[in-house]
């Protein structure tokens, strides 16, 4: 006899709940997938029939993981947002500008990608390590049933903040310049900001992005052949 | 047969008229509205257990467990009192739907 409750722990393992929230629902949804199996074994269908058509009759498991998710979590929008997008969002910049840190420690340093007063610095080794974070990002927000846009979102978290403190930034040099009197060139300005933009907010941007995107690609892929293997 | 959007809107009504007749666990509900309605409402996984969840969250159901005969542990959920006062408005707000679909579409089945 095929072992329900196994299969279900397996396909609700990354199911954001409480210990014993989650041991409910899968003792409950163990004990449907059973019945259901019973009934059909007692209608004279063979064992292997009888799991074949129950695990079809489930449905979609991650629809199921995500619905649950929601519901248990309704009365709690606040909470959701911080586990999909704060909590993992945050970590990901944490740990982004760690491996920054220690990269530099180790010695290893940004690579001039032009020559020239307009050459661009790309931290290749910070790059190189970049999707593995995005990627991280999205695997946490996903387990926490966040949604595609949620995910990628999270993964590009570290160049969002870039963006905004760069922002922050330069009004504020600005600002300052005039006001101690300095002579502000602004090609100067607009040129070290596209140099920087491309550096430290664009081309990280795209590397979390590929990782994110691949990372949500194969959490996805691998829910749509767990599917396949139900039906 | 029925598309899922339909039936999405109508299981709400569907799990609270069925359990009008006394508590019921997941997989008994699901059997039932799917004999009722001779196999047009057939729910999954996943369209039923966060639905109860739900209804349970409002206060419409409560779930608790109980020992079968073959002490098979099952939660069981009933109707509350509140749940059991929503129900006649909910069925009265499709009765108006169908009538006015019916009108709209003149189609005798709507």
């Amino acid at each position: 006899m095929r072992d329900w409750k196994a299969l279900v722990e397996e396909r609700l393992a990354s199911l954001a709940l409480e210990p014993q929230e989650k041991a409910e629902v899968i003792a409950e949804v163990t004990a449907h997938l059973e019945e259901m199996c019973e009934e059909m074994l007692k209608q004279g269908l063979t064992e292997e029939e009888a799991v074949r058509r129950t695990l079809s009759r489930a449905g979609d498991w991650q629809v199921l993981r995500r619905r649950i998710f929601a519901a248990k979590r309704r009365k709690q929008p606040m909470k959701k947002r911080v586990w999909q997008l704060w909590v993992p969002g945050f970590l990901t910049l944490i740990v982004s500008m760690l491996f920054l840190t220690v990269l530099y420690r180790l010695g290893l340093r940004a690579r001039l990608v032009s020559s020239g007063p307009n050459a661009i610095l790309l931290y290749t080794p910070w790059l190189a390590g970049l999707p593995f974070l995005g990627a991280l990002g999205a695997y946490l927000s996903s387990r926490a049933g966040g949604s595609r846009a949620n995910a990628l979102f999270v993964s590009v978290f570290p160049a969002l903040a870039l963006t905004f403190a760069f922002l922050f930034m330069f009004p504020f040099s600005l600002t300052a310049e005039l006001i101690t009197g300095r002579p502000v060139d602004f090609s100067h300005v607009a040129t070290v900001l596209l140099k920087d933009g491309i550096g430290w907010i664009v081309a990280p941007g795209a590397a979390l992005l590929i990782g994110g995107l691949l990372a949500h690609t194969l959490l996805s892929t691998r829910s749509s052949s767990q599917r396949a293997a139900i039906g | 047969m029925i598309a899922p959007g339909i039936k999405r809107g109508t299981a709400e009504l569907a799990v609270l008229s069925v359990l009008e007749d006394g508590p019921l666990h997941g997989y008994e509900m699901a059997r039932r509205i799917e004999e009722q309605t001779h196999g047009s409402l057939r729910f999954t996984l996943a369209s039923l257990y966060p639905l109860l969840y739900k209804l349970e969250k409002r206060g419409w159901v409560r779930g608790a467990w109980e020992t079968s005969g073959t002490g098979r542990r099952r939660r069981c959920y009933r109707l509350t009192s509140e749940g059991k006062k929503k129900v006649a408005p909910i069925r009265r707000e499709w009765a108006e739907l169908f009538r006015a679909l019916k009108q709209l579409t003149k189609v005798s089945h709507a």
